[in-house]
């Protein structure tokens, strides 16, 4: 896995030329993960929220909110010491918090499933899943460790492995 | 002469709140009063909000003062976690130095960096409700 430093996007960025298709998933070019909100913050969400993609590619978060910051933050013991799930050899992520307009991208190198969050929205379930390539569908979680320490709201947002496997790209409900 | 003591205290007390409340009213207010986004990373402008600042001993609850573009209170917000609004827990006796309230918006609001969880927003408006516009972007 690769990590690139923050980048800050001038007006723009060229994100609706990288517009999410299932085509685009697989085209090889970045993959382009939202982080929205309502101007009020009463809710906030990664679009999309579940998402397929291939083994060595890259994907680029972005704070679209203009009212908030963001995370992107793999759940894995180096992060605070939360659950591992995502593949053990696979090296964990934090962006930091992004400010309006900021992104934060990752390169995957080890094929599995992939849950991270948003530290300060974890509790209002900003979580996403990212699966690279074609690992076991079942019972992933059990083997990686953990549901323990998440909040139910957390739990509740993501989207099924069977379901990204499916779709390609999950958004928000 | 009694009647005379109690209008000079009455006196003192009215010009020391006026004069407490004219220290809130222009940005930057002082100290104990620091800029929100000096203390955690988020836009120093909130759209909907404005610019806040926060004595950091009050949090998560506040109150956080809210300004305008030109420097002007506009608000008084006080964070409460959901989590907090429960049968053992109370928020008593939080300062509210912002002076006249014309109306007041309470809405949630699911976390932001500084008030990492779920919580209500409390909106103690010093403006009329068309003069939100000012903090709107």
């Amino acid at each position: 896995m690769t990590l690139t430093r923050r980048e800050i996007l001038g007006a723009g960025g060229g994100l609706a030329a990288l517009s999410l298709s299932s085509s685009a998933v697989w085209s090889g070019e970045i993959v382009e993960i939202e982080m929205q909100g309502r101007n009020d913050g009463s809710q906030v969400w990664f679009d999309p929220i579940g998402i397929l993609v291939k083994l060595d590619q890259a994907v680029r978060w972005t704070n679209l909110n203009p009212g908030n910051s963001h995370t992107t933050t793999a759940y894995s013991p180096k992060n605070s010491g939360r659950p591992l799930r995502m593949p053990r050899a696979a090296k964990s992520w934090d962006s930091d918090y992004l400010m309006p307009g900021e992104s934060f991208s990752v390169t995957f190198t080890e094929q599995g499933v992939y849950d991270y969050y948003c530290i300060p929205h974890e509790h209002a379930g900003m979580v996403g899943r990212i699966i690279v390539g074609e690992p076991e569908a079942n019972g992933w979680t059990k083997l990686a460790g953990a549901d323990d320490g998440l909040p139910e709201e957390a739990l509740k947002a993501f989207p099924t492995v069977e379901d990204i496997m499916a779709k390609g790209i999950v958004r928000r409900a | 002469m009694k009647k005379l003591a109690l209008a000079v205290v009455m006196t003192m007390a009215s010009s020391f709140c006026a004069m407490a409340a004219n220290d809130v009213t222009k940005s930057p207010p002082t100290a104990p009063y620091q800029q929100v986004s000096k203390l955690v990373k988020l836009p120093d402008f909130l759209p909907g909000m404005g610019q806040l600042f926060v004595d950091p001993a009050t949090l998560p609850a506040g109150p956080f003062l809210a300004y305008d573009h030109d420097g002007k209170l506009v608000s008084t917000i006080y964070m409460l976690p959901i989590k907090d609004l429960n049968p053992d827990k109370r928020f008593d006796n939080l300062a509210a130095p912002g002076g006249n309230v014309d109306h007041v918006d309470v809405y949630y609001n699911a976390g932001h960096p500084g008030v990492e969880v779920p919580h209500a927003h409390l909106v103690l408006w010093h403006v009329s409700v068309a003069d939100e516009a000012r903090v709107a972007k």
